[in-house]
């Protein structure tokens, strides 16, 4: 089992970059604490910047089952804890009717009658009419589960408190049937948008984690992990441009799996290097709203002549001649 | 350590992060499972057990730097500074083998010297920052609270240590030197090397009682700002503070959303409609299995607002707007609409670009009217009711928001007369105090008997009480 090789932080960090995943102490700090204290993981941070993700690298590095419970307005316990089906239980009432009545013959009493049935009642209100959702299965799972509650703020305040339960002792309560404790704690990571402030109550009870943009260099291992193909010019040239563009004051600012598109769609035009007119076409790609791309259109000029005075002070070249060795490498292997 | 943790909590506390019993106990538990020698690691434990806003997060990084490591660094530099100093042919190692010799003491133990004097030499520095900590707790630096006490806690800090002791020690140390033959420009280096020593410390403790105080102090001068924003009048604000308002805008209008999902919730429960049940469970054999509710419908409020954007009451359309803006789902509709002299609708400067940058440009003018004129309010409100009165119905709220400062021209209230038949309701937002409605060229009172309410609105908390108890509720 992979669970042996997570054992400090470094392990994680490494384990997670072998699966691509990239990240910095922090993220690899927290997940090592979310495995050992047994504790629910808040995330927080801008739009694609890898929350969701994490969750399911953690997943496949702890070769763990990943239960996904995706929140909305109006998600209900029916739909993220579990349901219980009436129609079911009428249905083998029906079925049963007779078998009942075998029980009761030779019963003297109304009594006696109930007594009998009484016995039997456990079969009416067993699991057999319950409908596992998410959070249910995540807790009754027999192998490692990790269950991503995945934009937590999109639920209804309601929703919140139900999942309190959830989060602290990993046990739900069923009326019907009474109280079902988790036998093995899966671990949970909720990730949020921060489009509401969760409650206090929800946030003691995990750890948190606050995920921002990466610092160039990672964006640059980032990148090179996830698109090998781009070369490390390219990378690089993309990297410096996306940071500079996210300084600038966006209505939506360019999170990694923009820069990652961005990647992939200058590969499939063939572009060798960034150019005026290549950016100039593909900033839809990066930039999702008509006034922002006007903005960055402006400042276009700008942002190119930093990359290319950095061409001219000399290391330029050699970077240049090797990386696209690199990249054709790279395309020979795929 | 422990203790020192549940110190750095409460400072934490302090500075507004609230962090609960439980959050402190699971930064212990982490730190039990967790190699505390990696300072990063060290520091996302903390911060992922104790800290669980995102907004704090650069809190906490600034304070964790104050008080885990920030000390020790600047003591490690002043006390290499002070022994830079020394001329290079001196041996240092062999100074304090001397000294040894002369005290007759194992090397490196001096049992004659004061704990302070013995760091001071042997350049301790573990020692010497706890013997300061100590110090600084018996002198009381918790009660410590503003920088004017810095001086008095330094003072007392310096002589819980004892300072003048170990100096004293120091100076018979070097005189005994000498009289056991040191040569006179060592001896010279030595006492200079001395009186450096002790400036370091001096400075040291100053240094830690300064970095007391902002730990401790931290977002107190932050909270009281902010408080003041609030209620600070929109004519007295500054540069600095009109962009810092923008946060607490965006803070007020949050708040209220919130306020306002919960109510649209509220508003899903309601009697139980008999007729719609019983029509619905005809299937189930009029037994009533799903249950319907009655809901009372509430609508959204449409806005039209009516902004004087003239430089007397430019700020307070400012955070208007904005308010409404961040808003938006509140609203079914907002058009907007700015006037000096003449009027405009602004609306569609706000559908693309960002809220903050487009409310700027309209201010200027946005293009569609000249701001270097004198404000005419009935000239824009004739104006509108001749262009735009198709923009108001029986769901509309109008928010017209302006000192009603006239100019002495024709007023025109027979204009938002018609405006008030067409409306649900004309609100009137005015800077000025009431008592000044209607003097000079204040035409306030030609106007409100055409509409529902006329309320002074000065600050930014006046406004979002307004916003929220005339147009939401």
């Amino acid at each position: 089992m992979g669970a042996g090789l997570f054992d400090s932080v470094e392990s994680i960090q490494k384990e997670l970059a072998d699966l691509d995943y990239i990240c910095d102490v922090n993220i690899a700090t927290v997940v090592f604490l979310a495995r050992r204290l047994e504790k629910p993981v808040l995330i927080e941070g801008p739009a694609g910047v890898g929350k969701t993700e994490l969750a399911k690298v953690v997943a496949t590095a702890t070769r763990s089952q990943l239960i996904r419970l995706q929140c909305y307005e109006g998600l209900d316990e029916a739909k993220a804890l579990y349901e219980w089906e009436y129609s079911k239980q009428l249905l083998y009432t029906q079925i049963l009717k007779e078998r009942f009545s075998e029980v009761m013959s030779g019963a003297k009493t109304v009594r006696e009658a109930a007594e009998r049935v009484g016995r039997e009642d456990s079969v009416f209100f067993s699991e057999n009419f319950l409908v596992p959702r998410p959070l249910m299965k995540a807790i009754t799972a027999d192998t490692p589960a990790l269950l991503l509650i995945d934009e937590v703020d999109k639920g209804d305040p309601e929703f919140e408190a139900l999942l309190l339960e959830v989060l602290s002792d990993f046990q739900v309560t069923v009326p019907e049937i009474g109280t079902i404790r988790a036998v093995k704690r899966p671990l949970v990571f909720l990730t949020s948008n921060n489009s509401r402030e969760m409650s206090d109550a929800l946030k003691r009870r995990c750890l948190h984690l606050f995920i921002d943009f990466p610092s160039e260099a990672l964006e640059i291992r980032i990148l090179e992990a996830k698109v090998p193909e781009a070369g490390k010019k390219l990378s690089a040239d993309l990297v410096r441009m996306m940071q500079a563009l996210r300084k600038l004051d966006l209505k939506k600012t360019p999170s990694i799996s923009e820069t990652l598109d961005w990647a992939r769609a200058l590969l499939a035009l063939n572009a060798e290097e960034l150019d005026r007119d290549v950016v100039r076409r593909t900033l839809n790609v990066i930039l999702k709203y008509e006034g922002d791309v006007r903005k960055a259109e402006g400042e276009l000029d700008k942002l190119l002549a930093e990359r290319v005075d950095d061409q001219r002070s000399g290391a330029g070249a050699a970077a240049t001649s090797s990386a696209q060795r690199a990249g054709k490498d790279a395309r020979h292997q795929a | 350590m422990q203790n020192r943790i549940l110190e750095f909590t409460n400072i934490l506390r302090r500075a507004g992060i609230r962090v609960s019993t439980a959050e402190a106990l699971d930064a212990f538990r982490a730190l039990e499972v967790l190699s505390i020698d990696d300072r990063e690691v060290f520091r996302d434990a903390l911060g992922a057990t104790m800290v669980k806003r995102a907004a704090d997060v650069s809190i906490f990084n600034e304070l964790f730097d104050l008080f885990w490591s920030g000390f020790y660094h600047s003591l490690r530099e002043s006390f290499d500074q002070a022994s830079a100093g020394l001329p290079e042919r001196m041996d240092y190692e062999a100074l304090l083998r001397q000294i040894a010799e002369l005290l007759q003491a194992p090397e490196g133990e001096f049992p004659a010297l004061s704990d302070l004097a013995r760091a001071m030499l042997t350049g301790d520095l573990g020692q010497l920052e706890s013997l300061i900590r100590s110090a600084a707790e018996g002198a009381g630096i918790e009660r410590i609270e503003n920088f004017l006490q810095v001086g008095f806690f330094s003072r007392r800090t310096l002589e819980g240590l004892g300072a003048e002791r170990a100096a004293g020690e120091l100076r018979e140390l070097s005189d005994r030197l000498r009289a056991a033959g040191m040569s006179p420009d060592e001896s010279e280096a030595l006492s200079s090397l001395i009186d450096r020593l002790m400036d370091a410390i001096r400075n040291s403790v100053r240094n830690f009682t300064e970095r007391e105080i902002q730990q401790r102090n931290h977002d107190y001068m932050e909270k009281f700002r902010q408080e003041t924003l609030l209620e600070k009048s929109f004519y007295h604000l500054t540069e600095d503070e009109v962009r810092k308002m923008r946060e607490v805008v965006e803070r007020l209008a949050q708040k209220i959303k919130n306020i306002l999902t919960i109510r649209r919730k509220r508003m899903k429960r309601g009697k139980l409609d008999l007729h719609q049940t019983l029509r619905r469970n005809m299937s189930h054999g009029g037994i009533p299995f799903e249950m319907i509710w009655k809901h009372r419908k509430k609508d959204r409020p449409k806005l039209v607002i009516l902004c004087d954007v003239s430089s007397s009451v430019a700020n307070v359309s400012r955070f208007m707007l904005q308010f409404c803006y961040s808003l938006q789902e509140a609203f079914t509709k907002i058009r907007s609409f700015i006037f000096v002299a003449e009027l405009g609708e602004v609306t569609h400067l706000f559908k693309d670009a960002e809220i903050s940058d487009s409310i700027e440009r309209a201010l200027q003018g946005g293009g569609v009217v000249n701001v270097y004129t004198r404000s005419n309010f009935g000239n824009a409100f004739y104006a509108f009711t001749q262009n735009y009165l198709a923009a108001v119905d029986k769901k509309t709220t109008v928010l017209v928001l302006g000192d009603a400062r006239n100019n002495y021209n024709d007023p025109k209230a027979w204009c938002l007369r018609e405006i008030h038949s067409k409306a649900k309701n004309v609100i009137w937002l005015n800077p000025e105090n009431p008592s000044a409605w209607g003097f000079g060229d204040s035409v306030m009172n030609r106007y409100t008997p055409f509409v529902e309410v006329a309320e002074e609105c000065r600050n930014l908390r006046q406004l979002s009480n307004l916003i929220d108890g005339l147009i939401l509720r």
